[in-house]
């Protein structure tokens, strides 16, 4: 089975999904708001998964790419 | 440009040593105090989302290259998949502690009456009663609107979210009022086995029993629990 490499365009989209956890988390630890911890909860961590998945999707692939896998 | 390296080193130690911050409260600390838990949190939290900026940068910069190499995949694994999962533990943490204050509670503004009256020493509702002796230490809203244990804490803080909602949506009408009766549960968790509490001529064994299961609210005759609200217009 051929499978092409990740494009880089897709890891950028998970840098910037993990930079806006990153921006939300702060949020939350410079003012802990209820409101601000339920953004952080609710769209900060479901980002993160998804920048966690595009990554070890990519990882997968590029191993698969090289027969490694 | 040495005094600005140290003036940054003393503004991280101030963010990573909540001991020194602790001590300005008035209140006399133990000797060799280091903060509370929730500080610490806060302090590694900033410290690991900061870093993670910098390594989302370096990986970002390393990206634009085109090619992905092994330095690339080093930064994407570190700054993706490594310090983000210390970020949202820590973060996570300190907002699950710091949402159970009172602080936090008084932070949406139809709480203000209740927090003004409970912070209020000349006030006499139980809930300022119990404040100002600090029958309760810490978190008082928080340890008397919560049942205890972990489900507890589970539906207080779902209870919670439904706040928010309701709060951000408008979606409330004043006086707030209690979605339930106040359960006797919540008091009796902390005066249940006291002797002040089994020996009051208030409380005689015969009406024990009503006490346990709810029957005769405990606030029925130690409320008003907080001040009665006037009507108020929305937001």
């Amino acid at each position: 089975m051929n499978l092409r490499p990740i494009p880089p365009r897709v890891l950028k989209i998970a840098i910037v999904l993990a930079l806006v956890f990153d921006v939300l988390a702060l949020l939350v630890m410079f003012d802990t708001t209820p409101i601000m911890f339920t953004l952080f909860m609710f769209i900060g961590q479901p980002l993160f998964a998804v920048a966690l998945v595009l990554l070890l999707a990519a990882q997968l692939i590029d191993l698969r790419t090289k027969d490694l896998l | 440009m040495r005094s600005s390296a140290l003036a940054r080193l003393a503004g991280l130690l101030l963010v990573l040593l909540p001991g020194v911050a602790a001590a300005q409260g008035g209140v006399p600390l133990p000797r060799g105090w280091i903060g509370t838990t929730n500080e610490w949190l806060r302090g590694l939290g900033i410290a690991f989302a900061l870093l993670n900026l910098v390594l989302l940068a370096f990986a970002w910069r390393n990206l634009r290259a085109g090619t992905i190499t092994g330095t690339t995949r080093g930064w994407l694994f570190v700054s993706v998949g490594l310090v983000p999962v210390m970020v949202a533990f820590l973060s996570f943490a300190h907002g699950l502690e710091t949402s159970a204050t009172v602080t936090a509670c008084g932070s949406c503004h139809t709480m203000t009456p209740f927090v003004r009256d409970l912070r209020d020493v000349k006030s006499d509702t139980l809930a300022a009663t119990h404040f100002k002796n600090r029958y309760i230490q810490t978190n008082q809203c928080y340890t008397c609107h919560s049942d205890y244990g972990l489900g507890g804490t589970i539906k207080a803080k779902f209870e919670g979210l439904g706040h928010v909602w309701r709060y951000t949506t408008g979606l409330y009408e004043t006086p707030i009022t209690l979605a339930q009766p106040f359960p006797n549960t919540r008091c009796l968790e902390c005066h249940a086995q006291s002797q002040k509490f089994l020996n009051a001529a208030g409380h005689p064994k015969e009406s024990m029993h009503d006490l346990m299961d709810g029957t005769a609210p405990c606030i029925a005759c130690h409320g008003p629990a907080h001040p009665e609200q006037k009507k108020e217009a929305r937001r």
